[in-house]
């Protein structure tokens, strides 16, 4: 396979092939550990794997759920505490039109991507008005507002009100109780293929001027850019992902609860990016891993004292790894790699040839 | 007058507005109700203005959006209720803490024999005294005798306490003796880890650079806390029974001091050691006030436990007895009712009156010292532009820590005076804090005078939504009554925020940028 990339092409893109190859070989791994063989593993029976094949899926969707805020928050430089809004009108969306109107899977998605364009444009429409803090005080209050709708008793026949939407039939061909292992590769695929997207979207023209606008809008301005376009089209893309990920976030969970659409919803987007990295796109990937994963063990293991600990770690993350897991690893592996260099360079001997450079 | 007019036009406008709202929702119910309402309205709105200043104020100058302020401003409401009502704890624990303070505040001697003793490895060295210093705490904080409640015993819990002492059945617990440990080797370790680590982070920080030399001034303070500390040991008894004994208004005087100074003390010490290496990287400012918001409240789920409670009113606005309730105010001095008549309805004097004559108080001592005071004036100048406040020479970091611990210190004072009134639970802060920021964005975020419009707006429309929950909205040339439900409350603030955002972005009193 190496042979036929050239090798700048596969140094860019080996750290993405080799988690892919080993997500891919994760639920068989994890069977043969338990001592399960292959076939089982197939026939979705109940086990250790079918077990972490769920915990990756919820890590899955965090991951596709951040890299969206990434976009707009790390890539195009917007805050916006409204993104929860996103995330939970693809949910309850996918929710309510299976439950309440039986659409067939394929027709609901159209319908959450009609929805998800329609409120990047009710975003903005707030955008040419409002800067920086006071743009997230105006997505906080829209997103609030739906939220509240999602909670109230006129529309509980369809949102469930506080107690959640449950109930829904899942599709058949992508149950999370009998076909979790394809619901699991569906996931990986489409975490994948955004990921690929995003990644192409940032080294776009495009989305140059979109980190141009995060460093410096009046002078992407002043360049002749119309910023507000490029803005409208980071927050069209990254709706369009977090809806999708509401979206499997309904397939999977057994009740979409109302949380999803709240202030704290948000918060943990930020956190998940923050963790692994501002910007990065990489970093929602890490950090989704990291959170799920640590809130998974401390609820495990701590019991009692697992938020107290969740909130140490982050002071701690915040003091010792500055830039988030990613950001810090890639100025310390310039460092390092420099540090290398350095030594090199100190070495009379040279293995290639003895001439000076 | 023309100027005027022209500099406070919006103001202006806005009061109107406000007046002509008031007259139209005062039109569709009885007076008596209408009066509740406005003062209940003034009640929230001045709690929300304690946080809210604090908060725009440390935003303004600092930049930092302190997330953890709900979460102070909850510490400070459970601080005072455990000084007002188990003093014998609050006595035990000044000693400790005193003793351990202690050693900072030689900070200035520490600095100048850091520089005397220059010697290789004093990292080491440093990190070593750190350790002795911790292995001492661990063996003595475990033992030091503190008189505690019980999260798990409700007898013992802070539930039962709160009501024993509201319903006036002051019966002082066993107070916690020395059994485990001497107290003299727990007063000299504790002296001496102080001191190690103070001496520590002198070593480790000072980079060449000349302490000033002792001072009378060092030495005054290290023994006025020193006497503080070895006081509070050797009359521990004395001085609990004297606070039980207390008249309850001067115990609740005292516990807004102790609360408005733990207030202080966390912010500084916040700014210190945890936001001040975040300046050059704020967003992750975010998560750590955020982590600090989580560890915050979990701290005070473990020590005060989960279940909500009330802190008893002090006596001068708790009477019940014959004369009550009042119906003037010179019956209600003779009797001090616990409410008074007013427009035929009855006025919870502490909750309705008091608090917004605290938050009216607060609001003009704090207006003359942003207007009349050298620290005044370098916050104002520091919010319109940083940078040439630092270039004239003005030592900005002092200010920062200062604001810091002011704001924090408002929170508190705000925590302390709610606790009476809307009671003490785990999630008493995030409520006043997303209040306390929608009003801010209502009035404008760096705005001082904005934080008291906005947080007055937010209390008022919240109060009177939920009165109109209860008696209902007619509608104009219908037979319908309206009757908002209560997630309208949080909403109609909310879309209030959105409104006023979109027509003025910079809030309604804020500068344009």
């Amino acid at each position: 396979m190496t042979a036929n990339l050239s090798p700048s092409l596969w140094r860019r893109w080996r750290g993405l092939l080799i988690t892919l190859a080993a997500a891919l070989l994760l639920p068989f791994v994890v069977g043969l550990l338990e001592g399960q063989p292959p076939t089982a593993v197939l026939a979705n029976s109940a086990g250790v794997s079918k077990f972490v094949q769920g915990l990756a899926i919820e890590v899955f969707i965090f991951a596709l759920y951040a890299l969206s805020y990434d976009l707009i928050f790390g890539i195009t430089g917007l805050l916006s505490f409204g993104h929860a809004m996103f995330f939970a009108v693809g949910a309850y969306l996918t929710g309510a039109l299976i439950k309440s109107f039986g659409l067939p899977l394929w027709q609901t998605l159209i319908w959450v991507t009609f929805a998800s364009v329609l409120q990047a444009l009710l975003f903005s429409v707030v955008l040419p008005r409002v800067k920086g803090i006071t743009f997230a005080l105006v997505t906080l209050g829209m997103a609030s507002v739906f939220h509240l709708m999602i909670m109230s008793r006129e529309l509980g026949e369809f949102t469930g009100a506080d107690v959640g939407l449950q109930g829904m039939i899942k599709p058949d061909f992508l149950n999370p109780a009998t076909e979790r292992l394809r619901l699991y590769y569906v996931a990986l695929a489409l975490l994948v293929t955004m990921y690929y997207l995003f990644k192409r979207f940032v080294d776009s023209p495009t989305g140059r001027v979109c980190v141009a606008i995060r460093e410096n809008e009046g002078r992407a301005l002043m360049l002749g850019y119309n910023t507000f376009r490029f803005k409208l089209a980071a927050l069209l893309l990254s709706s369009f992902a977090a809806a999708l990920a509401g979206a499997l976030y309904a397939i999977y969970q057994p009740i979409i609860s109302p949380h999803i659409a709240s202030l704290g919803f948000t918060v943990t987007a930020l956190l998940i990016i923050l963790i692994g990295g501002v910007g990065t796109l990489q970093g929602a990937l890490v950090g989704a891993l990291v959170y799920r994963l640590l809130d998974f063990g401390l609820r495990r293991y701590m019991g009692e004292s697992a938020s107290f600990v969740n909130g140490l770690i982050y002071v701690l993350i915040v003091i010792f790894l500055p830039y988030g897991i990613v950001g810090t690893w890639r100025m310390k592996s310039l460092q390092l790699r420099q540090g290398w260099a350095k030594i090199g360079d100190a070495i009379p001997w040279k293995p290639n040839d003895g001439a000076a450079r | 007058m023309n100027t005027f007019l022209r500099k406070n036009l919006l103001l202006l406008l806005t009061l109107a507005v406000l007046a002509g709202f008031l007259a139209a929702a005062g039109r569709n119910m009885e007076t008596s109700d209408f009066v509740i309402t406005l003062l209940r309205g003034f009640s929230v709105g001045a709690l929300t203005f304690l946080v809210a200043s604090g908060f725009s104020l440390i935003f303004g100058l600092l930049d930092v959006l302190n997330l953890a302020h709900g979460t102070l401003f909850m510490i400070g409401a459970y601080a005072g209720w455990t000084v007002y009502v188990r003093p014998d704890t609050f006595i035990d624990l000044v000693t400790p803490l005193a003793l351990l303070v202690s050693g900072f505040t030689l900070a200035d001697a520490w600095r100048h024999l850091a520089v005397r003793i220059s010697m290789t490895g004093r990292g080491v060295a440093a990190w070593i005294g750190f350790g002795v210093a911790a292995l001492l705490l661990a063996y003595i904080l475990p033992r030091y005798p503190i008189a505690m409640w019980n999260v798990d015993d409700y007898a013992q819990s802070p539930v039962a306490y709160s009501l024993a002492a509201s319903q006036g059945q002051v019966t002082p617990p066993p107070a916690a003796t020395f059994t485990e440990i001497a107290p003299g080797v727990a007063v000299l370790g504790l002296l001496i880890s102080s001191a190690f680590i103070a001496f520590g982070l002198a070593w480790l920080r000072s980079g060449g650079q000349a302490g000033r030399p002792l001072t009378w001034r060092s030495f005054t303070r290290v023994a006025m806390v020193l006497l503080v500390g070895l006081g509070a040991l050797i009359f521990n008894d004395a001085l609990t029974a004297w606070l039980f004994a207390l008249n309850s208004n001067w115990l609740f005087a005292i516990a807004v001091a102790v609360s408005v100074a733990t207030g202080v003390a966390l912010g500084g010490l916040m700014e210190v050691t945890l936001i001040r290496p975040l300046y050059v990287r704020p967003i992750y400012q975010l998560m750590l006030t955020l982590g600090l918001s989580v560890i915050g409240t979990e701290l005070v789920r473990a020590i005060w436990g989960r279940p909500e409670f009330t802190m008893p009113k002090p006596e001068l606005f708790a009477g019940t007895g014959a004369g009550c309730p009042a119906t003037t105010f010179g019956d209600w001095l003779t009797h001090h009712c616990s409410t008074v008549i007013l427009f035929e309805g009855r006025v919870r004097v502490y909750n309705e009156i008091f608090i917004p004559l605290v938050g009216l108080v607060v609001l003009i001592s704090i207006w003359i010292l942003l207007k009349r005071s050298r620290l005044g004036m370098i916050i104002r100048a520091g919010v319109q532009d940083r940078q040439m406040v630092e270039a004239l020479g003005i030592n900005v970091r002092r200010v920062f820590t200062q604001v810091f611990a002011l704001g924090v210190g408002l929170a508190a004072l705000g925590g302390v005076l709610a606790a009476p009134s809307i009671g003490l639970s785990n999630t008493m802060g995030e409520s006043f804090l997303l209040n306390a920021l929608i009003a801010l964005a209502i009035g404008g975020l760096t705005s001082y005078p904005g934080a008291a419009l906005g947080s007055l707006l937010v209390g008022l429309l919240q109060q009177f939504i939920i009165k109109y929950g209860q008696i209902g909205i007619p509608i104009p040339f219908t037979e319908i009554l309206f009757k908002p439900t209560p997630p309208i409350v949080p909403a109609s603030t909310v879309l209030l925020m959105v409104i006023v955002l979109l027509i003025m972005p910079n809030g309604l009193l804020g500068k344009k940028e």
